[in-house]
């Protein structure tokens, strides 16, 4: 088993039509493969951890770095993993338009987003919040005052 | 029957005819393609002047005129106005007309055959093809305009690769004259290191019939070279054939020199980041390392990849790498520097103490961080050496302090006896020699001196010790704390486990400096004397005695001993029951005397292989 995260940018917005089409077919389409992750989008910004199979995941990566809706993807860790660390694949974005979202299976608010599940190694859950922090900036993203670092 | 052929003939030409007769002109034979010219009006011997149709006032003189001079008239693309009907709008259409006079005979003029064809078609096309011409003219200037004003020198090339336009900016740039030969001297300002290199690419891009995109110096008037980028796109006549090349030369010089000098200072800060035996780094606005210097490479055995983006938190000592991690998040996103000491694991496995600092440089090419790790590893190991060494003297001085003080005083009651010893013997007996009278008075204020000097020690470690400071009321725990704080080195060199329980009688009144010289005597010996085979174990609890007397106990599982049967000797100074484990001696002694000196007791409970339980009745009732 693998994961895989990368950013890229959208090249141009979304609309939340296109979002929740891609959420919809996203979720069918992983849910049948076993692929579970995340995906972080806001104003064109994307981020995503897909996890599953190597040779599940190498191909499908193959294909969403060639979708025509975003360019620049760079890949930023591909490695073996233990086991997973999300039960299902989701979607963090702001929608245009709140209503009616809340509702949508595998929808997550930005801010709602629980910390990086305790499976990860530190250096993975330290790169899953810079993404985040990338994709929706510092100011949904609160990080709490470090303690200061001792002898 | 030939007439009547004939007449057959021109009812079903395409084109108009119609007789005109007599000087009064009136319609004769009408063909049906006249008659659609004209209208339906034109009826054999009707006067045209009376039903003229369309036929305007002008063709109807020039009629006249034909008619009176003999002379046969054409007009070419004449413009007529169609009648609008009901079913269509009125239009306009051209017909080449001819006015032909009829003689009969002849004899004189008779009358007028009129022909009619329509050649609106060619007439429209013949205006479109002018049209056109305008507006290619008009191109052609706006397009002559730009190659002319745009910086960059355009030009043609055909298919021999000669030059067959050129705008003008190139005899700026070049400072020649307009009458160079263009295809002669333009290999010639070719810088010499391109010159070939580039006929080369050109010649290769000609025959391939594709286009070019190369860079070279070009002389400019001033004799200086200066690069320039060439772009050129074939013009395809046929499929594959290309006649032409048609491209622009922009100058180019200051950018490269810039990027070059980006290049060459960027490899030189590579080097040198590369020659420092520290490990140097860059990440990027995101918080992704995006380089580690060579150094980074052979102090962790890593490759980059193996590294990657956040992979040095992986280095990191496991404890600290939560930490480490949130504090890069953090500075992240606030820009704030990054500042850290942590144990950073080498290739051997061996961790070493380094700080890790990283701030963040804002330019042009937007924000991006710079870091380093710097190995104190030995600076921090000394400086934790020495910290335990002078923990240790400090300790030491404290109790040597007060044991001056505890002895002194000790040694003043005996002073005292001597004293009353000494003036009983020299009331007793009787000294004859003068010389016994003098040591007497020596020995007086020998005696004298000793008890000021007593005195004296005792008031001065008194102040300095605050030893003889009264009581007040203390909390235990934060004592205990405190103490413990001093010896957080030794105890977790040990791997002791150390609970306090002073629940049930959490204060005490007593000097502060006392309570803390007990508990740091009860509790390092108690590490001290631990038992290897376990992990230390000390248990200290507060309680009331029976009578509502505090006490304090402090159990240990270390090594035990021996007690003699004799009580309190364990406790006389530099009495040594484990002589193998370091230590003064007279710690033991020091806790008995401040305690029974503030009218208490010590109680020890021992078992060798067990371990060892002390007892402090603060106040005996
Ligand atoms: C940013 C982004 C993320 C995507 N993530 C996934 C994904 O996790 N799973 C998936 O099946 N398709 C994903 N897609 C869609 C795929 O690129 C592709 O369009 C989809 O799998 C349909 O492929 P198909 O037309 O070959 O069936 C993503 C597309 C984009 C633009």
């Amino acid at each position: 088993m693998i994961h895989i995260v990368y950013m890229s940018r959208a090249v141009r917005p979304l609309s939340d039509q296109e979002l929740q089409q891609m959420l919809d077919q996203c979720r069918r389409d992983n849910a049948s493969r076993n692929v579970t992750g995340v995906l972080f989008y806001s104003h064109g910004n994307i981020a995503q951890l897909i996890e599953g199979d190597a040779a599940v995941l190498e191909p499908l990566f193959e294909k969403i770095s060639r979708d025509g809706r975003h360019s620049n993807v760079v890949e930023l860790v591909k490695k073996n993993i233990a086991a997973r660390s999300f039960s299902d694949w989701s979607m963090a974005f702001h929608p245009l338009q709140s209503s009616g979202f809340d509702a949508l299976e595998g929808f997550l608010l930005p801010d709602h987003l629980r910390q990086p599940p305790s499976t990860l190694t530190i250096a993975d859950a330290m790169m899953v919040d810079l993404v985040r922090l990338a994709v929706f900036g510092p100011d949904a993203v609160a990080t709490e005052p470090a303690e200061p670092a001792h002898a | 029957m030939r007439e009547q052929r004939l007449q057959d003939i021109l009812e079903h030409m395409p084109a108009g005819v119609a007789t005109l007769q007599g000087a009064e002109l009136r319609y004769g034979f009408v063909n049906d393609a006249m008659r659609a010219v004209i209208g339906q009006e034109a009826q054999e011997g009707r006067l045209v002047a009376e039903h003229p149709g369309i036929i305007p006032a002008d063709l109807l003189d020039v009629m006249q005129q034909v008619y009176q001079s003999g002379r046969p008239f054409v007009a070419k693309a004449y413009r007529l106005v169609m009648s609008a009907s009901e079913s269509q709008p009125s239009e306009l259409s051209y017909y080449d007309i001819a006015l032909e006079p009829v003689r009969e005979g002849g004899g004189p003029v008779s009358g007028l055959l009129l022909f009619a064809v329509d050649v609106t078609a060619q007439e429209q096309a013949r205006q479109r093809a002018h049209e056109l011409a305008i507006e290619t003219r008009r191109l052609d200037t706006r397009l002559r305009v730009l190659t002319e004003t745009v910086p960059q020198i355009t030009f043609t090339l055909n298919a021999k690769g000669k030059v067959e336009y050129v705008s003008p900016q190139w005899y700026y740039f070049t400072g020649q004259p307009p009458t160079a030969d263009l295809n002669a001297i333009w290999p010639l300002l070719i810088h010499p290191d391109d010159r070939l290199r580039i006929l080369y690419q050109s010649d290769t891009a000609r025959a391939a019939g594709t286009g070019w995109n190369y860079e070279y110096r070009l002389r400019r008037h001033d004799g200086q070279y200066r690069w320039l980028l060439s772009r050129a796109l074939p013009e395809l006549h046929a499929p594959d054939k290309p006649v032409f090349w048609h491209g622009a030369l922009t100058e180019i010089h200051d950018q490269r020199e810039l990027s070059e000098a980006l290049r060459r200072g960027e490899a030189e800060l590579r080097f040198l980041a590369d020659s420092i035996p520290e490990l140097i780094w860059t990440a990027t606005a995101e918080g992704f390392i995006d380089y580690y210097n060579q150094f980074t490479g052979e102090y962790t055995g890593l490759t980059r990849d193996e590294l990657g983006p956040t992979g040095w938190i992986n280095l990191l000592e496991p404890s600290e790498q939560a930490n480490a991690a949130r504090r890069w998040v953090h500075s992240i996103a606030t820009g704030e520097p990054y500042e850290g000491l942590f144990r950073m694991r080498r290739h051997d496995g061996v961790y070493r103490w380094h700080i890790i600092r990283a701030r963040q440089l804002t330019d042009t090419r937007g924000p991006r961080w710079f870091g380093a790790c710097t190995d104190v590893d030995d600076q921090h190991r000394l400086r934790e050496v020495l910290q335990t060494q002078y923990d240790e003297l400090a300790r030491t001085n404290r109790d040597l302090d007060t044991f001056v003080y505890t002895a002194s005083h000790d040694l003043k009651q005996p002073l005292l006896n001597l004293r009353g010893l000494f003036d009983e013997l020299r009331r007793t007996a009787s000294f004859k020699d003068p010389e016994e009278e003098e040591i007497q008075t020596m020995v007086d204020g020998a005696l004298s001196q000793l008890d000021t000097t007593l005195q004296e020690l005792a008031a001065t470690v008194q102040d300095q010790r605050g030893l003889s400071a009264p009581a007040e009321a203390l909390n235990l725990r934060s004592v205990a704390e405190e103490v413990l704080l001093g010896l957080r080195a030794q105890v977790q060199e040990a791997g002791a486990t150390v609970e306090l329980n002073f629940e049930e009688a959490p204060s005490l009144t007593y000097g502060r400096a006392n309570l803390r010289s007990i508990m740091h005597n009860l509790l390092s010996n108690a590490l001290k004397f631990a038992d290897p085979e376990r992990a230390p174990l000390v248990q200290v609890h507060s309680h009331l005695s029976s009578t509502g007397q505090p006490t304090l106990t402090v159990q240990d599982n270390g090594l035990g001993m021996a007690l003699p049967d004799a009580p309190n000797s364990v406790f006389q100074p530099f009495n040594r029951q484990h002589p193998h484990i370091g230590g003064a001696g007279v710690g033991m002694y020091l806790v008995q005397r401040i305690i029974t000196s503030r009218g208490g007791h010590l109680e020890v409970a021992s078992t060798v292989g067990e371990g060892t339980t002390f007892t402090i009745h603060w106040f005996d009732a």
